[in-house]
């Protein structure tokens, strides 16, 4: 138990163990670095702790007693095995542990150095045994030279976690976690494990699942069962392969998921962002049409009193508000049901896209022709007319937003994003936010309706207006018949086509009788009815089977190739967008579709991956929500090292090739 | 408009609080104590709750009531009414598996304030609740709602020097104090220390 001068090691006997303090030298100088090892042995089947013991237990703690100046680094712990005690799962070392510590001499010193360690530890089996004992050494005067510990402790050294130098991420699909390593040759690794440094993330007891390949490999993660708010992923990742064993420290911000973290926003800013987005979404290309219905209300009403403008104009924002907050209420409903959505969600179903299709058709023939809707109402006085008309500008109101739907204006992509990340009442505000901003120009006419003034009196153009404005209805309708092509079968466009017809003579019919009473009237109206029920029944619901075909000059993305590529360092240009997405359609024609573009893709040797969010894909959608967006597009540019770019949803052929140009 | 926003508003921060476990109703049990009576969770509803898992053998065990720290803890809950159940999920033939005369004799020996000691020796509500360590706490409130489960105070950490117990922050005590006064719990979740339950394995 006396430490022995030659020896250099001193012993301490525990039930079950014992401790010894040893060194890699017996002899020190000044302003050296020694190696010094507590060395515990365990009885066969009894072990120690590791730094984070897992579900119980504790690892060791040393006080150091040193002559004055000296110092000692924190504990080196070597790498740990998984100790199972089930259903529990804990960390340390069996047979054997070696704890290590660098000691450094200061400039000035004394001779024999005296060193003492105070150990606290557990022995445990089935049961834990707490013990505490002390050792010490006495160093002598004299240059580093080897011992008989010298070896064993670099030997142990080796297996102190180092810092992983290749590049490694987390990311967190699906309430899992998913740690991501580049490296060459993985298939040779056998097995993989992380151990989580701190409590309440990564659950201990889960099995992990090794993925691997050529050069990457991945580990799959569950949560802990009981959550504490962490910053970091920290821990140690150990690698079996061909008989070694390698140890990494892993530290990982936790909010910077990706590579890229998603724009961080606070709550303020968001909602601002959000403001001005929905006020640019008024330009978007989705929403001319609606625009034309606005304006040209406006000017039917720019004769009327200033009080019934006002009104109109805020009956409208009102039909705006509450549909953005529907839309709200409907998102965060299915996000929390675990369907993976985002902003316009809407136009990935069959059913809404052929709905919007009738009530395009329908609005054109309505602009077209001399059909009062809503008159037999008025008649019985239900309604006073004022307040007919006050329910048809909310309906419009209602429908600019579910036209708006599938654009995503500038400052609206982060908005949205922080929307969904929002807890609480922060996304609904976000969202009301966008609806303010999209409602300004209307709420500003009403309000100061002088601005009116400018616009010509009404009077027979309108009428000749009213009917040019029938042909962007159909055009619109044309379109959506486009989108719901990719998402079902060619016979139930098909169906939808002859379904728009019947809605059709179902107009004209009420059209020609408007005026008549009795039978005729009656006979329309009740086959209207039945013509309309039969249209309603022509819509698909389900989409078409079969993949879609991949893009001619590009690959279809997969979260897996993307993986892949990145790995080989391969530059890649990638598409978010949808066939519904008007926004992406424009900016595929006005620059990804262009020549130049192609033609700096090709000859920078950018691979181009598309990923197409037409239909529901749990997969983009993660991907999008781990960039902080939930709708499309978005278009990052990853070089083929470094950071990616995040593109501007708005894209110019000048633009995209001035950032292309500025990689690599 | 108005109604439409408090229905959304109350339907989502339903969602978001079902999600939390902590903030989530505790799971009723029934369980046996030491004088032989089945005793409920639910037979307390309307009173605080504080669930102590423990094993008389372990370490960690033996030193909270050797400082009568774990003592200091109970008579803080009785003052401020709330019910203290002991329970031992130790399998039978490993450490801390008592029978009741002995479970009675502890709570004599140790001057131990525990409303009822519970064997739970097939673990079943050890583990439905999750408890790791002994001891590992657990508060659940009037209404039902677990509002706090961890450890008993912060002297956990490396080695067995435990700071002195008496004057550790006490995460127990912490909680019953917030939650008698309508506050929010300062610190709901905490890193469980102590020996491993030993269940059935």
């Amino acid at each position: 138990m006396v430490s022995n001068s030659i020896t250099a090691e001193s012993f301490f006997n525990a039930s079950e163990s014992n401790l010894s303090l040893i060194t890699e030298s017996d002899l020190i100088s000044s302003d050296e670095t020694i190696l010094v090892g507590l060395k515990f042995k365990l009885n066969p089947g009894w072990h120690t702790y590791w730094e984070n013991p897992g579900d119980a237990g504790a690892g060791a703690s040393v006080v150091w007693e040193l002559p004055p100046n000296f110092t000692a680094t924190e504990i080196l712990w070597p790498g740990p095995k998984k100790i199972p005690v089930e259903p529990l799962m804990t960390y340390g070392y069996e047979d054997e542990a070696l704890l290590l510590t660098k000691i450094t001499s200061p400039k000035v010193l004394s001779y024999p150095v005296n060193i003492r360690a105070k150990v606290s530890w557990f022995t445990c089996k089935d049961i834990c045994l707490p013990q505490e004992g002390e050792v010490s050494i006495k160093l002598y005067q004299g240059s580093k030279s080897e011992n008989k510990s010298t070896l064993t402790l670099r030997e142990m050294e080796k297996t102190v976690p180092t810092d992983l130098s290749s590049p490694y991420r987390v990311n967190l699909i699906d309430n899992k976690i998913f740690l991501q390593f580049e490296r060459e040759n993985a298939q040779k690794i056998t097995s993989a494990y992380f151990f989580p440094a701190e409590y309440g993330f990564i659950s201990y007891v889960a099995n992990q699942k090794l993925e691997k390949n050529d050069r990457s490999f991945s580990l799959e993660l569950l949560p802990a069962e009981v959550q504490v708010k962490t910053m970091n992923l920290k821990g140690v990742l150990k690698l079996n392969l061909d008989g070694a064993t390698e140890y990494y420290n892993l530290d990982l911000p936790l909010h910077d998921k990706a590579d890229t973290s998603p724009p961080s926003l606070n709550l303020i800013t968001a909602l601002f962002f959000a403001f001005i987005g929905g006020l640019i979404l008024n330009a978007m290309p989705c929403v001319f049409p609606i625009l034309s219905i606005k304006i040209l209300g406006f000017i039917e009403q720019s004769q009327g009193s200033r009080e019934k403008i006002m009104q109109h104009g805020l009956v409208f924002s009102a039909g705006v508000l509450t549909t953005f907050l529907v839309v709200a209420g409907v998102l965060l409903f299915l996000r929390s049901t675990g369907d993976s959505i985002g902003w316009g969600y809407q136009l990935q179903s069959p059913l809404i896209i052929s709905l919007l299709i009738y009530l395009f058709v329908a609005v054109g023939i309505v602009f077209m022709g001399n059909l009062v809707l809503g008159g037999q109402l008025a008649k019985y006085g239900v309604l006073a007319q004022s307040q007919r008309d006050l329910a048809g500008s909310f309906l419009t109101g209602v429908l600019a937003v579910v036209v708006a739907s599938p654009c995503t204006a500038p400052f609206m992509g982060p908005a949205l994003g922080i929307a969904f990340l929002q807890p609480g009442l922060g996304s609904l505000f976000i969202f009301l936010a966008l609806g303010i901003g999209f409602s300004l120009p209307y709420m500003t006419l009403s309000i100061f309706p002088q601005l009116l003034s400018k616009l010509p009196k009404p009077g027979e153009w309108m009428e000749t207006l009213k009917q040019i404005m029938a042909f962007p209805m159909w055009g619109s309708a044309l379109w959506l018949t486009w989108v719901l092509s990719s998402q079902v079968e060619l016979q139930s466009v098909f169906a939808v086509l002859i379904g728009a017809l019947l809605v059709s003579v179902c107009l004209w019919l009420l059209e020609k009788t408007q005026n008549s009473q009795g039978l005729s009237r009656n006979l329309a109206l009740f086959i209207s009815v039945f013509l309309l029920a039969f249209s309603l029944w022509l819509i698909p619901t389900s989409y078409k089977e079969g993949p879609e075909e991949i893009e001619r000059n590009g690959y279809e993305f997969s979260s897996e190739r993307l993986e892949n590529l990145r790995l080989n360092q391969q530059a890649i240009f990638l598409n978010f967008t949808a066939d519904w997405c008007i926004t992406c359609k424009v900016n595929e024609a006005v620059a990804l579709n262009r020549e130049s573009v192609k033609k700096i893709l090709a000859d920078k040797n950018i691979v181009y991956l598309k990923a197409d969010w037409t239909r529901k894909d749990p997969e983009i959608a993660s991907m999008l929500a781990s960039y902080g967006r939930t709708g499309v597009p978005l278009y990052i540019l990853f070089p083929s090292q470094g950071k990616p770019i995040i593109l501007p949803e708005l894209l110019t052929e000048d633009l995209l090739v001035g950032f292309i140009k500025k990689i690599n | 408009m108005k109604y439409l926003l408090t229905t959304l508003i109350s339907l989502y921060i339903g969602l978001v609080q079902a999600s939390v476990i902590t903030d989530k109703e505790a799971p009723n049990f029934a369980l046996m104590d030491s004088f032989g009576k089945t005793v409920s969770l639910s037979d307390f509803s309307g009173k605080n709750v504080v669930l102590e898992w423990t094993n008389h053998d372990c370490p960690f065990v033996a030193k909270h009531y050797k400082t009568g720290n774990m003592q200091s803890t109970q008579t803080y809950a009785q003052e401020n009414d709330a019910i203290w159940l002991t329970i031992i999920s130790s399998a039978p033939g490993t450490q801390g598996y008592v029978l009741s005369a002995k479970a009675n004799e502890l709570t004599a020996s140790r001057n131990a304030l525990p409303r009822h000691v519970l064997f739970d020796p097939e673990g079943n509500v050890g583990l439905t609740y999750g408890a790791k360590t002994t001891p590992h706490m657990y508060i659940i409130d009037a209404k039902g709602t677990l509002r706090y489960q961890g450890a008993i105070d912060d002297a956990g950490g490396r080695g067995f020097n435990l700071k002195n117990l008496l004057e550790a922050d006490n995460y127990v005590k912490n909680a019953l104090k917030e939650i008698q006064n309508n506050e929010n719990i300062t610190t709901k979740v905490s890193k469980p220390y102590g020996c491993s339950v030993k269940y059935k394995s």
